[in-house]
């Protein structure tokens, strides 16, 4: 052997090993979080946070498809009865918990039943529910008290929603969310540590029996391509985005719309849009203060609002917000203009005009924003500017998010006060539908639209009747929407099967690097 | 010297009684309320009502108090709100990242800081002087956070060489090599610290070395080197001792912003996300154990005082 045949050797040896070594390489997908998720249970937690996390362990029976229909997911098929009041759901039987047990319908009833009675959103269809009863090993019926036309969303809708457990687990469960060691699904990875503040783990499971046909959003097949995902709490923006670029993560959440252009441009780093946006919201107090029952003076301050203005500062680059006065985005079945005419007029003369006749006499009008969300803040600085053009005299209140949560639920405390609220994909899960929300808006008209819009089972009529909703809210003014807000994400280029958007949270089966 | 020791460890209880007293009052005082954070926003008010209940948060001040403080001395901390598991284990999560970067971080200052004073004060007036004594002020000057994230983009981001941020447990995959995470938030939690020592230890020894016994130790002929670490510094030492104790002690608040920065699972971080969420009991908890940490760094300091100059008496 000579001495080049001898080094080429060597080097076949070398580069035979570490093709081996990477082909055995346990492939680990590290995903950079805001913070520490509160819990994983679906069933009461409504954290987008803790979705983000749990819809890779724990499925519900129906879930979306890219268009944000549901769609069968544990479920095979469903049919209702012609009064619209019995809906019977066959189960897929190839399904299997993380802990080995078969999934029957026995699972389902006791998951649905705890979620119904215990769960964020549970009580919205378990209002309607008479009765819940297995009607076969993997069938079962539920009864309505009346139609109830948003069952299917609410279903499908994982955060705060119905996953399902082994009703082993959900013997004696109730709003207290469950422990780690509960943490047992039907998803394509399984729970397998969570060391506080440091890490959530998950593996994959082997024994995944995947949903059939083509990926479609979150629907089709759920192929698990990494041995395990783990999502790190990293609070520092600069450090998310500093740690994707040296390599550290591969994904990292939540980044500020100052950043967009380099990060857009940085060949080094891909941008991912959240396709379902949030809005911001400024609730009206309509239980106490000047603008209880006062829509006229509602409709005046409204008016004073130029929304665009309040978007470019608080957001930044065009592509990440879009002043759209429609509760749902552009291109969702629930887009609709009614009402949107008043939905950013910045009028300051007329909104003078308008409060002066209804009686606006200079009184304080308190409006409370919290600085642990930018976005909020500056929002809010440019509505004050211009309310105080229009004549209003608003004390603009800033505290921290755990004293403003104390504060809403307290009529007298204020007036106004800003939130923002994640995408949904159903109107009836939006917060000012809720009687309950700070605000409590319960007029009768709302009242009787409401019941309209629920009983109904028709999707054409359905959507008609949120447009007339819609318009009540731009004339009733129970909350003013700000507009549309893009969050973004960042992934390492390496990661193959993303997509250009997210459906509402990032998703990693299907997904390889 | 053992009973000076024991009479300080007594004044530690009245000490730790008005600081329990105070917190707790604080925390309590200031608006937000955790039964709704833990909630979020569909909970109803009847939901909220009951779970304010079932953590005990509806009972006056003074009973949670009493209940609280006669649990601290069976040892028991309480549970945290948002975690669901005892405070101490919770506390003891953060501890091992705290006490690791705590001690890195003081490496870094004694082996920095001690050398650098010693040659900056050897050289008074010189180049040399000057250059350590110009960077000394440049480090006291700068921001933690803007140190932090530079270190990061230039030997995490430019050169690849650390990694960024977080921190693996020792007792995980990779065991003690697990320490480099802590090698940039250490560096940068020394920096303003380092240049403080640095210029302490070269006051002190310029106000020692314009002694008489120095100048005797000089006029005997002895080593230059020999006057400035035998006679000079070992009496600098005692100033840069109280230092030394004050500085371990702020680098439990001041480890606040790093442990943000580089995301590290640590207790300042701890406290801060949990004055956020409202987890009354181990902000309790992590405030308790930092009082009772910095009472001891005193003592210790004060004990070492003595062990460095016969002439003060602990008596």
């Amino acid at each position: 052997m000579n001495r080049d045949t001898r080094w080429k050797a060597i080097y076949a040896v070398v580069a035979l090993c570490l093709a081996v070594s990477t082909a055995n390489a346990a492939t680990t997908l590290r995903y950079a979080t805001v913070g520490e998720p509160p819990s994983l249970d679906q069933h009461v937690v409504t954290s987008d946070l803790a979705t983000t996390i749990a819809h890779h362990m724990f499925e519900g029976l129906y879930t979306f498809n890219a268009a944000n229909a549901p769609v069968p997911l544990l479920a095979a098929s469903d049919s209702m009865s012609d009064d619209g009041k019995v809906i019977t759901i066959t189960l897929r039987d190839d399904v299997t918990f993380h802990n080995g047990q078969a999934m029957t319908s026995a699972d389902v009833i006791a998951s649905l039943q705890r979620w119904g009675e215990f769960g964020s959103r549970g009580g919205l269809l378990f209002g309607n529910v008479s009765g819940i009863e297995a009607t076969g090993d993997h069938e079962i019926t539920i009864n309505l008290s009346e139609p109830f036309g948003p069952w299917k969303n609410l279903l499908a809708f994982i955060n705060g929603g119905p996953a399902i457990y082994p009703a082993s687990i959900m013997e004696g469960a109730t709003k207290e969310p469950l422990k780690p060691e509960d943490y047992i699904g039907t998803g394509p990875y399984q729970f397998t540590e969570w060391q506080p503040n440091r890490h959530v783990e998950l593996s994959r499971f082997d024994a995944y029996a995947s949903p059939e046909g083509e990926a479609d959003g979150y629907a089709g097949e759920r192929k698990a391509e990494f041995d395990s995902l783990k999502f790190f709490p990293v609070p520092d923006v600069g450090t998310r985005v500093a740690g994707l670029q040296a390599g550290d993560y591969d994904y990292a959440e939540s980044i500020p719309g100052d950043l967009y252009a380099s990060l857009d441009a940085d060949s080094n780093v891909s941008t991912i849009l959240n396709g379902g946006p949030i809005f911001g919201l400024v609730f009206m107090n309509s239980k106490e203060g000047p603008l209880k029952e006062n829509f006229a003076l509602r409709r005046a301050i409204q008016t004073a609002i130029d929304k665009t203005p309040a978007l470019q500062v608080a957001i930044g680059p065009e592509g990440l917000w879009k002043a759209n006065g429609s509760f749902l985005p552009e291109g969702n079945v629930w887009f609709n203009d009614s009402g949107v005419d008043n939905f950013s007029r910045g009028d300051a003369e007329a909104a003078k005009a308008m409060a002066a006749e209804a009686g606006y006499t200079g009184d304080p009008i308190k409006f409370m924003v919290s600085t642990n969300y930018p976005f909020h803040y500056d929002s809010a600085i440019v509505y004050t500017k211009q309310l105080a053009q229009a004549g209003f005299n608003v004390d603009l209140q800033v505290y921290d998010w755990a004293t403003l949560i104390e504060k809403r639920a307290q009529p007298d405390q204020w007036d106004l006060f800003f939130t923002h609220h994640g995408f949904v994909p159903d109107p009836i899960l939006i917060s000012v539908m809720n009687d309950n929300y700070p605000g409590w808006w319960t007029t009768e008209e709302k009242a009787a639209l409401k019941a309209k819009f629920t009983a109904s089972s028709d999707p054409a009529e359905r959507q008609a009747i949120w447009g007339e909703i819609q318009a009540l809210i731009y004339e009733q003014v129970p909350t003013m929407k700000t507009g549309d807000v893009y969050t973004y994400n960042i992934a390492s280029p390496e990661l193959q099967g993303l997509g250009d958007a997210t459906l509402i949270w990032p998703h990693f089966w299907n997904v390889s690097k | 010297m053992i009973a000076y020791t024991f009479k300080r460890l007594l004044t530690l209880v009245p000490t730790l009684l008005a600081a329990s007293v105070l917190v707790f009052l604080f925390i309590h005082l200031i608006p937000g309320d955790p039964a709704a954070i833990l909630l979020g926003d569909t909970a109803t008010p009847e939901e909220i009502l009951a779970l304010t209940r079932e953590l005990g948060l509806d009972r006056p001040l003074w009973q949670q108090y009493v209940l609280w403080f006669k649990n601290v001395l069976s040892g028991d901390l309480g549970r945290s709100l948002f975690f669901d598991t005892p405070v101490l284990q919770v506390i003891a999560d953060g501890a091992e990242t705290s006490i690791l970067l705590a001690l890195l971080t003081m490496f870094w200052i004694v082996i920095l800081g001690i050398p650098i004073g010693i040659v900056s004060a050897s050289y008074k007036g010189t180049w040399i002087d000057q250059v350590t004594s110009g960077f000394a002020m440049l480090f006291a000057s700068i921001p933690t956070f803007w140190l932090g994230l530079y270190l990061i983009l230039i030997f995490s981001v430019g050169l690849g060489w650390l990694p960024s941020s977080g921190f693996p447990s020792v007792s995980d995959e990779g065991g003690w090599t697990n320490m480099r995470y802590l090698i940039l938030p250490s560096l940068t939690l020394a920096a303003p610290n380092a240049a403080l020592i640095i210029r302490l230890v070269r006051s002190s020894m310029l106000d020692v070395s314009r002694e008489d016994h120095v100048r005797t130790a000089r006029s005997k002929g002895l080593h230059p080197a020999r006057v400035a670490i035998k006679h000079v510094f070992r009496n600098a030492l005692i100033a840069v001792a109280a230092a030394f104790g004050f500085t371990f002690a702020a680098l439990i608040s001041e480890a606040v912003v790093t442990e943000t920065v580089f995301s590290l699972p640590g207790i300042g971080r701890l406290v801060v996300q949990s004055i956020l969420r409202r987890d009354y009991p181990v902000i309790q908890g992590v405030i308790l154990i930092i009082v009772v940490l910095y009472m001891f760094v005193n003592l210790l300091v004060d004990l070492a005082y003595a062990w460095l100059d016969p002439r003060v008496s602990l008596s």
